[in-house]
């Protein structure tokens, strides 16, 4: 599956964000494979390009397309299947259901198309030092640990694409580094590309391409 | 591997709000009962109806006549029947066919002869044949033939019989009184003539003395004045002589029916009007209580917004969701739908055994347009149901 992005930007940017972004009116195409950095300061539009990718908005000009499917033409129903099978993605927000735990949190989505069995769920939340918390409702335990289980959330299905919005902004270095490994290992098992984007430069990303927003 | 509903369960909010849900149950269930019952009643009236009226090749045959009122006395074309007005009868779709009872236009007497000394003046009808409940093939006549055959009413027979003794005449059964020869004279146009006439049956339902339609034709034309003449009586020929419509007719041309026949018709249009109403009621009762589960159906999903909008994000497809939130509440439909039919089904019971003493006509268990309205009734509910949720499921994810 490849990526392209041709003259995308968002209705609410001006036209004058395409000459100083390497994102924005370009016309850009990623395959499947690749790693990619795109640093994103404050307000650059950097969650808005995710969630475009993501099909969550359509207040963009210009077009996203999986392959030949345009993401503006895809209805609900679509949807499901490209980010059941093909798209992951870890948001901003995490985004976990609140008064479920971890382990339901995980299970929910691994059901729907599992790539793991449970033992290696559980072999996962260990490694990212959360192991214990699989019992706690989501909502109670604190943001770091509740970033790593949208981590891992997002690694429990098969995928091409693998988007990630600031995954590491509750984590200290260590948890960070582990969280950047274990996902780097699995998307490697994938053959996929980690479209990763952040406020600056991660050291410990082996980005194959580089992009400012 | 199927993807399963139960982890997704608990993330919606179905506890909330539990008196709304419960009366919106309850009343889903009372409408129902209502609905049902009120079918299950009109057609054991339809059933309790059908009979009780004399019916020939199913249909029955009752007679019309005019009311005879204090304006109309004296004036005897506004009490019978013209053509025009037989034609208006006959273009009703309710009735089949239509008869007139021609009556004699001269005078007859009728004279037991030797055998009794009974003498009286009576009258002459005819009838089409296709109208007459007792037709034996022997009713018929041809010109110069001096026997007439009679048919008679049992009804008149029967007066006689209570009559006869006072008079010092003999009664006499029917067997005996086919056997009489009685002599009809004819008088008219300075004419005389006299007739035998034989009773060859009796009618139930035609209260007349009935003799073959060509002769009353030929006697009218060779003893009568000459005028055409009109009947007073005319008979109908209908598929059910209860029919509201026809009743409703009948009412509206101030014309008069035989009334017995009929008076079941006049109560069944009351009953089935009552039954009709509390119909549209339970259907009301049905719709409000519909409404009612769907703004508790809305609030659910009001309250489990997130987590369905969070769901669809993690790509479980808005249809499955859809399904299986829908899927919830079938068992709470199909629940209450049988529950409501089980008491219409009790309620058939009774009516059956304790009002009805087990009357042929009805049945204990269920018709099966009553069952099948409560069939129609789930699979309403959940069709209804379940695009109700897809729709509520589509607006949030273009939220």
């Amino acid at each position: 599956m490849q990526l392209t992005i041709s003259n995308l930007l968002p209705v609410y940017f001006e036209k004058s964000r395409t000459q100083t972004s390497e994102v924005w009116g370009k016309e850009i195409v990623w395959q499947k494979g690749e790693l990619i950095k795109i640093v994103a300061p404050s307000g650059s539009g950097k969650s808005s390009l995710i969630n475009f990718l993501y099909g969550m908005r359509k207040d963009f000009d210009g077009a996203i397309r999986y392959d030949q499917q345009d993401i503006r033409n895809m209805n609900p129903e679509q949807l499901a299947p490209l980010r059941k099978d093909h798209v992951s993605i870890v948001f901003q927000d995490l985004r976990l259901f609140p008064h479920q735990t971890v382990a339901e949190n995980l299970e929910i989505k691994r059901q729907l198309n599992p790539f793991h069995s449970p033992e290696k769920v559980l072999e996962m939340t260990e490694r990212l030092g959360i192991g214990t918390k699989m019992n706690s409702l989501a909502k109670t335990c604190s943001y770091g640990e509740q970033q790593r289980v949208a981590i891992i959330r997002a690694l429990l299905q098969p995928f091409d694409f693998l988007l990630l919005d600031e995954p590491f902004s509750h984590l200290d270095d260590r948890n960070s580094q582990n969280a950047m490994q274990l996902i780097l290992e699995e998307a490697k098992a994938r053959n996929a590309s980690i479209v990763l984007a952040d406020l600056e430069r991660i050291e410990f990303f082996p980005y194959t391409r580089l992009f400012h927003l | 591997m199927a993807v399963s509903f139960k982890p997704i369960q608990p993330l919606l909010q179905t506890g909330t709000n539990a008196a709304s849900r419960w009366f919106s149950y309850i009343g889903l269930g009372v409408g129902v009962l209502l609905l049902l019952c009120s079918i299950q009643m009109f057609i054991n009236i339809q059933q309790l109806l059908k009979e009780g009226s004399i019916r020939k090749n199913g249909f029955d045959y009752i007679s019309i006549t005019k009311s005879v009122t204090n304006e109309t006395m004296g004036q005897p074309e506004k009490n019978l029947f013209s053509q025009v007005e037989l034609d208006e009868l006959k273009a009703q779709p309710f009735i089949e066919d239509v008869s007139p009872l021609l009556p004699n236009d001269f005078r007859v007497k009728l004279s037991a002869g030797s055998v009794l000394a009974f003498s009286t003046d009576m009258f002459l009808e005819t009838l089409d044949n296709d109208f007459i409940d007792t037709l034996p093939p022997s009713f018929t006549w041809q010109e110069g033939q001096y026997n007439i055959p009679i048919i008679l009413s049992s009804d008149f027979f029967e007066i006689y019989n209570v009559f006869a003794p006072g008079q010092g005449l003999p009664q006499i059964s029917r067997e005996t009184a086919m056997g009489i020869p009685v002599q009809i004279i004819c008088e008219g146009n300075g004419l005389t003539e006299t007739f035998t006439g034989k009773i060859v049956a009796f009618s139930d339902r035609v209260n007349s003395v009935l003799v073959p339609k060509n002769f009353l034709l030929w006697s009218n034309k060779t003893f009568g004045k000459g005028a055409n003449v009109q009947a007073s009586r005319v008979f109908v020929k209908t598929k059910d002589a209860n029919n509201t419509e026809l009743l409703k007719f009948v009412d509206q041309k101030n014309y008069k029916l035989n009334k017995d026949k009929t008076l079941l018709g006049r109560n069944k249009m009351v009953i089935q009007g009552i039954f009709s109403g509390l119909g549209i009621f339970g259907l009301l009762v049905v719709l409000l209580a519909l409404m009612l589960f769907s703004f508790y159906l809305q609030l659910v999903i009001a309250r489990s917004k997130d987590s369905l909008q969070l769901l669809l994000t993690l790509g479980y497809s808005p249809s499955w969701l859809s399904r299986n939130v829908a899927r919830i509440f079938v068992p709470v439909y199909i629940v209450v739908v049988i529950a409501a039919l089980a008491f219409t089904q009790l309620m058939q019971w009774s009516f059956h055994h304790f009002v009805m003493y087990d009357r042929e006509e009805l049945s204990t268990p269920l018709h099966w347009v009553t069952l099948l309205t409560a069939v129609v009734l789930i699979v309403l509910s959940i069709i209804t149901n379940h695009r109700l949720v897809r729709s509520l499921l589509n607006k949030l994810h273009t939220n």
